[in-house]
């Protein structure tokens, strides 16, 4: 659906995307994870060919996309990190107007507002002010705008920026439908759980690069890095670790105060089998804590810093 | 058929702005109004007179004065009031006329009348004035004096009979035309024409500048970004908030000009010269506030700098001073007004509504203001358009 292909843009010295390339297949979400200034909303700029670039190329469905090319913007949404809406037109007004910008026919136009303003809960709030919402109901008609004319590809911003922790609920799990449903989906954010949540593959982007890519899991393999078990537990625990030594998968074991640490390969794979080789060796487990690899630490691994650095 | 949605959602903005009832409604008329009511009557130059005697001769000249269309006589007890009520702008000029008045000339002595004003063209035109009705009122006392001073007849005799002998002779007739215009007394206007003139210009200029903080707000929430994200180009959106902002100027020129019309029977001349003016005009206010839209980043700024902008302009540009007066008693601020398009739009009415002239007539203002709303778009187009691509 869509492909970058080593996008460049400088401002001044300041080399903001250096080499940024990805694709996005159809009914995929692909997250853009990286901390502020990173080069994220300028990689997405360029993407969406709101922004002219350096260098590089951008592809959708195939064909290439440029600042001046008005048809293929079509078969995008662009859902920006700012609250890009007139504040004193309401939700209906908002999504009309943006409507008439995608040469929406006038009665598809009136049916696809009613059906994004149900989508996206404000339908009771239809015919109010922008500048009336909540900080939320405004990110959810931002997000509305972005899907009125029912695009291919989904870009969002940073959706979720200053938002309450029940709206945004609200909106990862809009997105998480959206992707359901087949429509490809770039997802910027700073949020390691929400890149964890939604998105099939992760870009982590640093500095104006793609450090690395992929599912969560292979971008945790990137560490080398095990799943931990951590075993509160009463009873003979060095004979238990001496039995958990044995099982396939479990690369180490150490006993410490009143718990047993295991690392394996997979947790899931190998925590039947060790909660009954403890069983057997007459240890009680109180408490099972399972600590699987994030990508906060493969951020932390990949550039030297926090995500929220 | 986008930039007609760009340009609507900025008029239905525009119409949603409560403070807009009071400034684009309300104020202009109740400034017209004001301005017609205390102004209206045109300007007439002020002279003071002090004239300490009653005699026949004082009272004869002082007849004279008041009859006189030129300025207004104003009588006042003392030299020094009248010094410093010119020195305050409260009388263009003073008249001292000596306490043996009526005396000094029945004797056929020399008689010395002070004239005060401040330094200037308009105190020239005026001491001008008083000098050739001077001369007139002198005439026959100086025939009387002196056939009394060759003993011909008593003073009083002497000057009736003189009287009856000038009123018998043709004389010289001397006929004026005047070229051009001269300043003082060519006025014609209706009591409200000027100061809705002024308004006019006045609050199309300063509505379209102060809206200009909505085209700012536009780009700084990433609307205008947002819009070509869509498949719109830049041309369009650029076409569609230059509409807008016409349309804004265009809503406060026309609502002026037919409320005047109907409220204050304002005459506008020509209507066909008329409507080119306020559209013309209104590229102009439009241009404007595009440029400042595309220069400046924040809103809550630009609301204030466009009003402090769009009140200086118009005043430079004869919309608080008249054009007329500027001329007249401060040539070069005259000059300086030129700079703004208003004193061409004004002049362009005057052309229609004092002279009776047609849209021929005012083509070369026209133009001078197409060039300066080309120059707004141009710029401001440059500046936007490399705003929104970068």
């Amino acid at each position: 659906m869509l492909e970058c292909r080593d996008l460049r843009k400088s401002f001044g010295e300041l080399a903001a995307v250096d080499g940024v390339s990805f694709h996005i297949a159809a009914g995929e979400t692909y997250g853009l994870l990286g901390p502020n200034g990173a080069g994220k909303t300028t990689s997405i700029s360029m993407a969406v060919g709101l922004m002219q670039r350096d260098g590089g190329q951008v592809l959708v469905d195939g064909e290439p996309l440029d600042p001046g090319t008005t048809r293929l913007k079509a078969k995008i949404g662009l859902v920006p990190q700012d609250l890009a809406l007139y504040p004193d037109l309401t939700a209906r007004e908002n999504l009309r107007f943006f409507g008439r910008l995608y040469d929406m026919p006038r009665a598809r136009l009136s049916r696809r507002v009613d059906e994004v303003l149900e989508i996206i809960g404000l339908s009771d709030r239809a015919n109010d002010r922008a500048d009336t919402f909540s900080g939320g109901m405004k990110r959810r008609l931002n997000i509305g705008i972005g899907l009125l004319h029912a695009p291919r590809l989904l870009v969002l911003d940073e959706p979720t920026v200053g938002v309450d922790p029940q709206s945004r609920n609200a909106i990862l799990e809009s997105i998480e439908q959206l992707g359901s449903e087949g429509l490809a989906v770039l997802y910027t954010t700073h949020y390691m759980e929400e890149a964890e949540r939604l998105c099939d593959r992760i870009g982590i982007i640093d500095r104006g690069q793609i450090k690395a890519e992929g599912t969560r899991r292979e971008l945790a393999q990137i560490l080398s890095q095990h799943d931990r078990v951590r075993l509160s537990a009463t009873g003979p625990l060095h004979e238990g670790a001496e039995a958990l030594r044995r099982i396939a998968g479990v690369q180490q074991v150490d006993v410490t105060d009143g718990a047993i640490d295991v690392l394996v390969e997979q947790a899931g794979n190998s925590l039947m089998a060790i909660l009954s080789a403890l069983e057997q060796s007459g240890v009680s487990i109180t408490g099972v804590e399972i600590d699987e690899p994030n990508l906060e630490a493969v951020f932390l691994h990949l550039t030297g810093r926090s995500l929220r650095d | 058929m986008k930039a007609l949605a760009i340009a609507g959602s900025n008029l239905r903005r525009f119409a949603r702005e409560r403070a807009n009832v009071f400034f684009v409604l309300i104020l202009p008329m109740l400034l017209i109004l004001v301005l017609g009511s205390v102004f209206g009557r045109g300007f007439e130059p002020r002279v003071g007179l002090v004239a300490p005697e009653t005699g026949d001769l004082t009272q004869a000249l002082v007849d004279e004065l008041e009859a006189h269309e030129g300025f207004a006589l104003h009588r006042h007890s003392d030299r020094e009031t009248v010094v410093r009520a010119v020195e305050r702008g409260e009388l263009e000029a003073g008249l001292i006329l000596p306490p043996d008045y009526d005396a000094a000339i029945r004797a056929g002595d020399a008689v010395e009348i002070d004239f005060i004003a401040r330094p200037g063209q308009a105190s020239l035109s005026l001491r001008r004035t008083i000098d050739t009705l001077l001369a007139e009122q002198m005439m026959l006392p100086r025939i009387a004096a002196f056939a009394a001073a060759e003993g011909a007849a008593p003073f009083d005799q002497a000057l009736a009979r003189a009287a009856t002998v000038t009123a018998d002779t043709d004389g010289v007739h001397v006929e004026s035309t005047v070229a051009g215009d001269s300043g003082i007394s060519r006025r014609n206007w209706g009591q409200f024409d000027l100061g809705a003139q002024q308004q006019l210009m006045l609050f199309m200029f300063l509505t379209s500048l102060a809206g200009s903080a909505a085209l700012v707000q536009t780009r700084r929430l990433g609307i205008a970004r947002r819009m070509f994200a869509t498949p719109t180009t830049v041309r369009t959106i650029l076409l569609g908030e230059g509409l807008g902002r016409f349309g804004v100027a265009l809503v406060q020129g026309v609502y002026i000009m037919l409320g005047t019309m109907v409220v204050f029977g304002v005459r506008w001349g020509d209507p066909l010269g008329a409507i080119l003016i306020v559209l013309t005009f209104g590229l102009v206010g439009s241009g404007a506030a595009m440029l400042m839209g595309a220069l400046f980043s924040n809103d809550q700024q630009a609301a204030p700098v466009g009003v402090f902008l769009g009140l200086g302009a118009a005043a430079l540009g004869g919309c608080m001073l008249p054009l007329y007066v500027m001329e007249l008693f401060a040539p070069a601020v005259w000059t300086a007004a030129h700079v703004m398009p208003h004193a061409w739009a004004l002049e362009a009415f005057e052309v229609l509504a004092i002279h009776d002239g047609g849209v021929g007539d005012v083509l070369p203002f026209l133009g001078i203001l197409l060039g300066y709303a080309a120059g707004f778009y141009v710029l401001a187009i440059w500046r936007l358009r490399a705003v929104l691509t970068r």
